[in-house]
């Protein structure tokens, strides 16, 4: 049993972000029941802040300092003003794109071998899914979250994410969702799938859209992982 | 953060400017490279961009800063491993944020105020926070006692703050 004042140390220690990852999360349960000490963490946390300042590069380069190259603003500016100016085009959801649409549309659904009858069962699911999933993105109160190359969309409890354009990921690889349930630390592994081809992807998420606050998309080996391997080609907050 | 979550570009424009100084001298002191640092201000930037919503509120400097320091580690892991990368560690949870008490920071004065820790409670802070390494590694390398170099980082920490916000230092 460690005395408050050696928590006020771990909590110091954490704040810096030098504690191994069991020990951290000592503190983080220690802080969630010890208002003192989640005082003491705020405190340190702008002590922190303040380290992370004293790097902070120069305006200008005299006295030989390292400043930050123009060209790395414009390169930032060329993508944010083109990402901006796509944001700003109508959106492509009318009723007419959609029903349109729907019959081209490919719902991702795993990768699974199926019998003849599972293959009817499954064809009449799918319809019914397909129904559902115009319902869904036709919806008024459906809430979007944009990210580079598609969007996160929920309606109730039902969640999807929606992809146009694709990539075919390398030989051997799948596109692999994953979540992060609220309160949660560690991601959890949802959906392997691969892209439609046929113009939008759209994968229905197994997960209820409320109980979320995260998803992700990775690239990962056939068969998927227990862990993302790659770094996530996209991240939403929901 | 309101305009950037509406796609407004000059929005965004006027939070680089505030603050790529900042995310740019902190992977450069991480990663002691000119061009790795480039990289890893531009990946923050963008993310800011493609995902605001990851910011919860709070002081933006210190949010940016936590990005910028995982981001800058990521890649000193991602050349350690040869490519295999974690999954980032930047997915706001619940404690994730905090409000900094400590307003109007520049590089100056906080470079002035570290100056004037002891050494014996500047060093193991800054081998933590740029180094990357776990109260253990900075007891081995210092010679010292985990309680100690704890002690140190806390009493260190807390004279800083003290000193940035113009109060009597402990």
């Amino acid at each position: 049993m460690i005395s408050h004042d050696e928590m006020l140390n771990g909590v110091a220690a954490y704040a810096l972000g030098v504690l191994p990852p069991h020990e951290a999360a000592d503190v983080v349960k220690h802080l969630r029941n010890c208002e003192a000490c989640r005082q003491e963490y705020r405190a340190m946390q702008s002590a922190v802040t303040a380290v992370a300042y004293s790097a902070e590069s120069c305006a200008d380069a005299t006295m030989g300092a390292a400043v930050v190259s123009p060209l790395l603003k414009a390169r930032v500016m060329k993508h944010v003003r083109e990402s901006a100016a796509r944001a700003a085009r109508p959106r492509v959801w009318p009723a007419y794109a959609l029903a349109a649409a729907c019959l081209a549309l490919a719902i991702v659904t795993g990768m699974l071998d199926l019998s003849l009858n599972d293959r009817l069962n499954r064809e009449r699911a799918q319809v019914t899914e397909q129904e559902q999933t115009i319902a869904d993105f036709m919806a008024p109160d459906a809430h979007r979250r944009p990210f580079a190359g598609g969007e996160v969309l929920m309606h109730g409890q039902r969640l999807y994410l929606a992809m146009p354009h694709m990539p075919m990921p390398p030989p051997g690889k799948v596109y692999q969702a994953w979540t992060l349930a609220k309160g949660a630390k560690t991601v959890t592994p949802s959906k392997t799938f691969m892209p439609s081809g046929k113009g939008m992807t759209i994968v229905p998420l197994p997960e209820a859209a409320t109980t979320l606050a995260a998803v992700a998309v990775s690239v990962e080996p056939e068969g998927g992982s227990q862990l993302p391997t790659t770094k996530p080609i996209a991240m939403v907050t929901l | 953060m309101e305009r950037v979550c509406a796609r407004d570009a000059a929005a965004f424009e006027a939070l680089y400017d505030a603050y790529h100084r900042l995310v740019y001298g902190l992977a450069l002191r991480v990663l002691s490279d000119p061009s790795a640092a480039e990289d890893v201000t531009q990946a923050v930037f963008l993310k800011v961009w493609d995902s605001p919503t990851l910011f919860r509120g709070g002081n933006f400097g210190a949010w940016i800063a936590r990005v910028a320091r995982n981001r800058a580690f990521d890649v000193l892991r991602s050349r350690a491993a040869h490519g295999e990368e974690e999954f980032p560690d930047s997915i706001p949870v619940d404690d994730a944020l905090e409000e900094t008490a400590i307003a109007h920071l520049d590089g100056d004065r906080v470079r002035d105020a570290l100056a004037r820790l002891p050494p014996e409670q500047r060093e193991p802070i800054e081998l933590g926070f740029f180094g990357g390494v776990t109260h253990q590694e900075i007891a081995r390398r210092f010679g010292l006692p985990l309680g100690t170099v704890k002690t140190r980082i806390r009493t260190g920490l807390r004279r800083l703050k003290n000193a940035l916000e113009g109060a009597v230092t402990v």
